[in-house]
C-alpha cells in the first residue's frame, strides 16, 4: 500500500507566542518549533500498516519553508521512506488552500491512503482530511482512534458525542488520526543516520488564491489574580456566594 | 522553557547528533521524568519496563557496530544520551551508560571475534548486560593489584574473592572479573580479565544496601567461590587485565563529565526559573538581587564552558587523540564545579530545595558520585600532574 502522510511544522505547545508588528501573524523570533503532535500518530500508523503488510511505502509531505526539512527528516528517521517539501514563504491560514496544494501534489503520486493528524495545533482549522478527500475523490474518516486493516478494508473507531462509532471504508481513503490511536515511536540513532540518505524532494507549492484572510490576531486576556476568601469552614458561605454570583457556575 | 544546555548544543552539534540528542531528550521527558519521584519514594531500581523501553530505542547498542546489531554510533552519541537522560536522573542515565562503557565497550575493544559474535547482538538489544567487576572491598584506586584471584588448574581457571560497587549488578547476565593471575610480575602485568556468567556455580550477587546516591541504579557486591571458567573466558590477553581496565575507563570518564553537566543544566534551569517567579522585598523577583544573579550566572558560565570542553574532548576521542589526562581533567572539573554550584543554587532557592519533588536534592546527591566514580578526583590529579613534571 502506498501511503502519504501530511505533516506540519508548528510552534511548540510550550513556546511563548508574540504577535508580529503587522498584527496578523506571529513573530517568529525566539519561537521553538516541533512536529505537530497529532501528525506523530499519523506517521506511526503509516509505519504500522506498512509493517503489517510487509510491503508498500510511506511518503511524508509538508508545505512550508526550508526549515520544515527538520520535521521531514524526523519522520524519515522514524522509518518513512521518502519526503517531499512543497515550498512557500507564505504563512498559510486558509485550510482550503493547504488542502488544494497538497491534493495537487498527491495526484502526481501513486497513493492508496492519506493519513494526517486530526488538526494542526497552531491554526486549529481541522479541515485538511475532508478537504483532501473531496479533491481526491477518496473516502474519509476523521478523528480515528482505533484502526484495523483486513482484506483491503479499514475498520475505524471514533468517539462521537456520547458514543463510539465504528465505520468501515475501502481504499483509497483519507484518515485523520486522533490521540490514543497508537504510541508513536521515537527516532533511534540508526534511523537518524539512515534518514540522511533517504530522498527529500523539493518543489514549489501550487497554492491557489486564498479564500480567506486573517484580519487580526490577539493574545488571550491575562488571567485575573486569584482571590482568598478566608480560612476554614467560616469562609464557605463566601465561597458559595462567589461561585453563584460572580463565577455563576452554581 | 528552552533549556540553556539545548541552546549550547544547537551551536556545537551537527544536525544528526542534535536530532539524536533531541529524540532521547523527548523520550526522557515523556517516559522517565513523570515517574521519577514515585520510583524514588518507593526506593525502586530502574523498572524493567523502563529498561525495555531504552532497549527499544537502541540506547544499549549505541556504539556497537550495525554488523553486531547495534546502532553504529560513536562515543559522542553515548555522551549525548548521558546529557539527555541525566538532566532528569543520573541513576537512569548510568544504567545504559555503564552497560555500554563498562559492559559492551570492553568486549568491543578487547574481545575476540567469537566473543563479539556471541555477546554483542544481545547486549545491543539490552537483553543481556555485562557488569565490570573491578572495585573490591579492599581495592579501589589501587585497582592494578586485585585481591580476587584466578588460579590456573589444567585447562581451567578457578576464581575466588569479592567484587563490590559493580554498577548494574541486579540486571547482569555476565560479569567481567579483573583478577590477580601473576603476583610476581611487574605492576600492571599482574592481572587478567575473565567473562563469567552470573548464573555460574559459585557466583553470588547481593545488592548493596543503604546507598543514598544514584538511588535507582543497581550497585552490587559479587562473591566468587571456587568459580571455574575455561581459558577462552579470558577477555584480552592473559596478564593484560590492567590494560583492558584502563582502555575501558578512559571513555567512561567523559560520560561521568556528561552526567555532572546534565545535573548542572537541570540546576541552572530550575534556579533561574525559580528566581524569576519567587518574589520578595516589594514584590521583586529574587533573580533581580545581585547575589542571586551571581550564582545563576556562574552556573551558566560553567555549563557553557563545560559543554564546549566536553564536546572538544569527544572530538579528540573519536580521532583517537584524547590523552588520559585530558579525559581526567574534564571529569574532575565538571564534577567539582557542578557539585559546588548546585549547592549554591539550592541555597538561593532556600527551603523548597530540601524537598524531593523540587529535584535539586537528587542532583546534589548524585553529583557526589561524579566526584568519586570512574577514578576519584584526588587520584585523577596524580594522572593530570604527570605531563606537568617534565621541562
Amino acid at each position: 500500500m502506498e501511503i502519504v502522510v501530511c505533516i506540519k511544522r508548528v510552534p511548540a505547545s510550550d513556546t511563548t507566542i508574540k504577535i508580529a508588528a503587522d498584527g496578523k501573524s506571529i513573530d517568529p523570533a525566539g519561537v521553538k518549533y516541533e512536529l505537530n503532535p497529532y501528525d506523530e500518530f499519523a506517521i506511526e500508523q503509516a509505519l504500522l500498516i506498512k509493517e503489517q503488510l510487509g510491503a508498500g511505502s510511506v511518503t511524508v509531505v509538508t508545505i512550508g519553508s526550508k526549515d520544515a526539512q527538520k520535521e521531514l527528516r524526523d519522520a524519515l528517521a522514524r522509518g518513512a521512506d521518502k519526503a517531499a517539501l512543497l515550498t512557500t514563504d507564505q504563512w498559510i491560514s486558509d485550510g482550503a488552500s493547504t488542502a488544494a496544494a497538497l491534493a495537487t501534489w498527491i495526484k502526481s503520486q501513486s497513493c492508496d491512503l492519506v493519513l494526517c493528524g486530526r488538526q494542526a495545533i497552531d491554526s486549529d482549522n481541522n479541515q485538511l482530511a475532508p478537504n483532501l478527500a473531496t479533491h481526491l475523490g477518496f473516502a474519509c474518516i476523521t478523528e480515528v482512534n482505533k484502526l484495523e486493516l483486513a482484506d483491503g478494508k479499514f475498520t475505524a473507531e471514533r468517539d462521537i458525542e456520547g458514543a463510539r462509532e465504528v465505520v468501515t471504508c475501502p481504499t483509497p481513503a483519507v484518515l485523520s488520526c486522533q490521540k490514543g490511536l497508537n504510541e508513536p515511536r521515537y527516532p533511534n540513532l540508526k534511523g537518524i543516520m539512515a534518514a540522511k540518505k533517504k530522498p527529500l524532494e523539493e518543489a514549489a507549492a501550487e497554492l491557489p488564491a486564498a479564500g480567506l484572510e486573517v484580519v487580526s490576531l490577539a493574545l488571550p486576556p491575562e488571567r485575573a489574580a486569584g482571590k482568598i476568601l478566608g480560612d476554614g469552614a467560616d469562609s464557605v458561605p463566601a465561597l458559595i456566594d462567589a461561585l453563584r454570583n460572580e463565577a455563576k457556575v452554581l | 522553557m528552552v533549556r540553556r544546555i539545548d541552546t549550547y548544543l544547537e551551536q556545537l552539534l551537527p544536525d544528526e547528533k542534535l536530532a539524536f540528542y533531541e529524540s532521547v531528550r523527548d523520550f526522557a521527558d515523556a517516559e522517565i521524568a513523570p515517574h521519577l519521584l514515585q520510583w524514588e519514594r518507593d526506593h525502586r531500581l530502574v523498572p524493567d519496563e523502563c529498561i525495555q523501553a531504552m532497549g527499544q530505542l537502541g540506547l544499549f547498542g549505541l556504539p556497537i557496530p550495525e554488523e553486531f546489531g547495534g546502532q553504529g554510533g560513536d562515543h559522542t552519541d553515548l555522551v549525548l544520551m548521558g546529557l539527555a537522560i541525566g538532566y532528569h536522573s543520573q541513576s537512569v542515565a548510568i544504567t545504559p551508560g555503564a552497560a555500554i562503557s563498562l559492559g559492551a565497550k570492553p568486549i568491543l575493544l578487547c574481545g575476540s571475534e567469537e566473543q563479539k559474535k556471541e555477546h554483542l547482538p544481545a547486549l545491543a538489544r539490552g537483553e543481556r548486560m555485562f557488569v565490570f567487576g573491578l572495585s573490591e572491598p579492599g581495592r579501589g584506586s589501587d585497582a592494578a593489584n586485585p585481591e580476587v584471584t584466578a588460579v590456573k588448574q589444567g585447562d581451567k581457571w578457578v576464581i575466588n574473592g569479592e567484587k563490590c560497587w559493580s554498577t548494574n549488578a541486579a540486571w547482569a547476565s555476565h560479569v567481567v572479573v579483573h583478577a590477580l593471575t601473576d603476583k610476581d610480575a611487574p605492576n600492571g602485568k599482574r592481572s587478567t580479565c575473565f567473562i563469567v556468567p552470573m548464573d555460574e556455580k559459585g557466583v553470588f550477587y547481593q545488592e548493596m544496601q543503604g546507598k543514598k546516591v544514584w538511588e535507582q541504579s543497581s550497585t552490587g557486591s559479587i562473591m566468587f567461590e571456587n568459580v571455574e571458567v575455561p581459558h577462552d573466558a579470558i577477555l584480552g590477553n592473559e596478564n593484560e587485565g590492567f590494560k583492558v581496565m584502563v582502555t575501558t575507563l578512559n571513555g567512561g570518564r567523559l560520560f561521568i563529565a556528561a552526567l555532572a553537566l546534565a545535573s548542572l543544566a537541570f540546576g541552572l534551569d530550575k534556579c533561574r526559573i525559580y528566581a524569576e517567579e519567587r518574589e520578595q522585598f516589594d514584590n521583586k523577583p529574587i533573580g533581580r538581587f545581585q547575589r542571586v544573579q551571581d550564582v545563576i550566572v556562574d552556573m551558566d558560565i560553567a555549563l557553557e564552558r563545560g559543554i564546549t570542553w566536553l564536546m572538544h574532548c569527544c572530538n579528540l576521542y573519536e580521532q583517537n587523540k584524547l590523552a588520559r589526562e585530558q579525559a581526567a581533567k574534564v571529569k574532575v572539573d565538571c564534577s567539582r564545579t557542578a557539585s559546588e554550584l548546585i549547592a549554591l543554587g539550592m541555597e538561593i532557592c532556600g527551603g523548597v530545595a530540601c524537598f524531593d519533588e523540587f529535584g535539586l536534592i537528587r542532583h546534589h546527591n548524585d553529583l557526589f558520585v561524579t566526584r568519586v566514580g570512574e577514578g576519584s578526583n584526588f587520584v585523577l590529579k596524580d594522572l593530570i600532574v604527570r605531563p606537568l613534571r617534565g621541562r
